[in-house]
């Protein structure tokens, strides 16, 4: 809700993402944040936000998917995976720059999500789940069997570090302003994806697709362009991720991830970008706390020597997502509305 | 021929295994309607509180079994307790999600309580194999199948023809209806709960017998999803004949085509099927369900 004496006379103006003076300082005072982050911040700092910018793309994929247009979507994972496997071919195979490989580690993404997006439109809910695990697993199979000369198998790809133009990109630091970019770019198309009549057409099939139907939506080709949004952005990501790490390999890409992006999503809340811009940062800043502070646990549980961060990760995602189920399906940015309508009616109750 | 043999008994007689271990899919989901693909995690979970009881505690095994068995019941009872009485009517999203996070959470559990250690599994059946004519038939394969054709049979008489096997039917097709019917959902899918709990010990003791017991031994979960899916997800007695289908295939692949292509074709041979059904049949042989299509 917006604070009162503000409201839209034009479309335009109503689908304006800034709509007050406040949200534009914030919105600046955050990006500003952002640029000087590693001015300000240590190296182990950056390092942390740079994997955090590449979780935020894939996960806003996934929001798009999965909590805009309302298909569940499992595979997230293995679409990034598909992602960084072509990124990697294109880098080190066809010798493509970095500018143009990660785009087709993202079309090649959609690709792989469009096919399994068909699915969707034979059947839906838990079966569509299921069909999404199964894309984990036959991602996981191929890889790991296809010749050793397409993909590496086990052994997975190294890749040169990034150059633009000209110059190599090496440092942490370097790499994050890169990836800032890309994920602020990414973040804008989102917002400009939910706000466009695709956008509109994915809430109304997910609210009830019968309806939207009869409005006069497409329903099958919305879906499958949910799922084709939605592994674009992990195709992205994927690419991002390969260039970072240096490296690929199939265990980076395992369904566990695929359940971690959907517990970000579910903790930021289902149907908001900035929800799973939240969950992620919410999540891996548990999951940071849980690794630094992972051999004092040891200390303390000396049964389980080095797998206690393990193990505790798992009773951690697990714990996350059923406590958000049971108390707050509906994510951090519910309450944080819910928070701000009752800060601006104050002090009337409605 | 005594090759073509082998293959096929013994794969028919892992696909009863994969039947009983799908059997904890189909119980919850026929009187809760909640599709548990945390089934694997409660098989290790029952696997290992015999492990538990029988070997820890050095009980003998016809006390440390039913004591085993009371605390899966236990468990399960718990878990219904903690997660899914809360969840009655709400989305499909988070039934799947719930039982998703439970997969992890007991992994997690179950990995700081026991450790990440790899355990030797009490001995239940004798180990030597039984020889018939010139085929090889593993015993506790043997024993488990008639278990699982015994218990399928006993299940699927209880969800047919009786009252409150009827009533968790009910349940299973809509929560509102059964509910306006004065059908409890909370009690249904607590006893489903319990009865998949420890369904799935007596899983864990068949397919584990004599072998070694660790937190990876979940994946019989996923192995057993596509005889789920193929039987269809409401139809108990069905599981049995999906199940020898399923296993008869991929003990079959497993002889003629490892050879051939390179081995690891058997292993993703489920996922393919589970593929497969769900592309051109997903309500399964049995199932009731026409599923939604748009």
């Amino acid at each position: 809700m917006l604070p009162s004496g503000v409201f839209a006379e034009t479309y335009a103006e109503d689908k304006r993402l800034v709509r007050t003076g406040k949200q534009r300082l914030a919105l600046g005072v955050f990006l500003l944040a952002c640029l000087l982050l590693p001015a300000l911040a240590g190296p182990r700092l950056v390092a942390i936000a740079n994997v955090m910018l590449i979780t935020a793309v894939v996960t806003v994929g996934l929001q798009i998917t999965t909590g805009y247009s309302g298909q569940v979507n499992l595979g997230q994972a293995a679409f990034m995976g598909v992602g960084s496997y072509a990124t990697a071919v294109a880098a080190t195979r066809l010798g493509l720059p970095f500018w143009l490989a990660v785009p087709v580690g993202g079309v090649a993404a959609a690709a792989f999500g469009f096919v399994f997006g068909l699915s969707a439109i034979r059947i839906k809910g838990f079966y569509l789940a299921l069909t999404t695990i199964a894309a984990q697993f036959v991602f996981h199979f191929s890889v790991l069997n296809l010749p050793k000369s397409w993909l590496g198998a086990s052994n997975g790809i190294t890749l040169e570090p990034m150059t633009l133009g000209g110059r190599r990109i090496g440092t942490d630091t370097g790499i994050y302003y890169v990836l800032l970019t890309a994920c602020v770019v990414m973040v804008a198309g989102a917002f400009g994806i939910i706000r466009s009549r695709h956008g509109r057409a994915f809430v109304a099939v997910r609210d009830d697709d019968v309806a939207a139907g009869m409005m006069g939506i497409n329903v099958v080709y919305t879906k499958a362009l949910a799922f084709l949004v939605g592994a674009f952005f992990a195709g992205i990501g994927g690419g991002l991720w390969a260039y970072y790490l240096r490296f690929v390999s199939v265990e980076q890409f395992s369904l566990f991830f695929s359940i971690w992006y959907v517990g970000m999503i579910i903790v930021g809340g289902m149907g908001s970008i900035v929800g799973a811009l939240v969950g992620v940062f919410v999540i891996r800043s548990v999951q940071e706390a849980l690794t630094t502070l992972g051999p004092e646990l040891a200390e303390w549980l000396p049964a389980l020597g080095g797998a206690v961060v393990f193990a505790g990760m798992n009773v951690l995602l697990g714990g996350i997502i059923a406590l958000f189920l049971i108390v707050e399906p509906k994510g951090l940015m519910h309450r944080w509305n819910i928070l701000k309508a009752s800060y601006r009616l104050w002090p009337f109750p409605y | 021929m005594s090759d073509f043999l082998t293959f096929g008994i013994n794969g028919a007689l892992t696909g009863l295994l994969y039947a009983l271990i799908a059997l904890g899919f189909v119980v919850i989901y026929r009187s809760s309607r909640v599709f548990n693909l945390a089934q694997g995690e409660l098989v290790v979970l029952g696997g290992f509180l015999v492990w538990w009881m029988v070997m820890a505690a050095e009980l003998p095994l016809w006390v440390g079994i039913p004591l085993a068995f009371a605390a899966a019941a236990g468990a399960g009872a718990l878990i219904e307790r903690l997660f899914f009485t809360r969840l009655v009517g709400e989305s499909l999203f988070s039934m799947v999600m719930m039982t998703i996070a439970l997969l992890i959470l007991i992994r997690g559990v179950i990995l700081m309580v026991w450790g990440p250690q790899v355990r030797p599994f009490p001995i239940i059946f004798p180990l030597q194999p039984i020889m018939v004519g010139e085929v090889l038939i593993t015993r506790s394969l043997l024993f488990g199948g008639v278990v699982t054709v015994a218990v399928a049979l006993g299940l699927s008489w209880f969800f047919n023809h009786t009252r409150p096997g009827l009533r968790m039917t009910a349940v299973a097709e809509d929560h509102q209806i059964a509910l306006s019917l004065g059908i409890s959902v909370k009690r249904s899918i607590a006893v489903a709960w319990i009865l998949g709990a420890v369904l799935s010990t007596l899983g864990a003791m068949v397919f584990l017998s004599g072998r070694s017991l660790g937190f990876l031994a979940s994946d019989i979960g996923f192995a057993a999803l596509p005889v789920a899916l193929l039987a269809g997800l409401e139809s108990v007695a069905g599981l049995l004949l999906a199940g020898v289908i399923v296993g008869v295939a991929q003990g079959l692949a497993a002889g003629y085509l490892d050879p051939l292509i390179g081995g690891g074709v058997s292993t993703v041979f489920p996922s393919i099927v589970m593929l497969a059904i769900l592309f051109l049949r997903p309500t399964g042989l049995f199932g009731w369900r026409v599923i939604e299509r748009v």
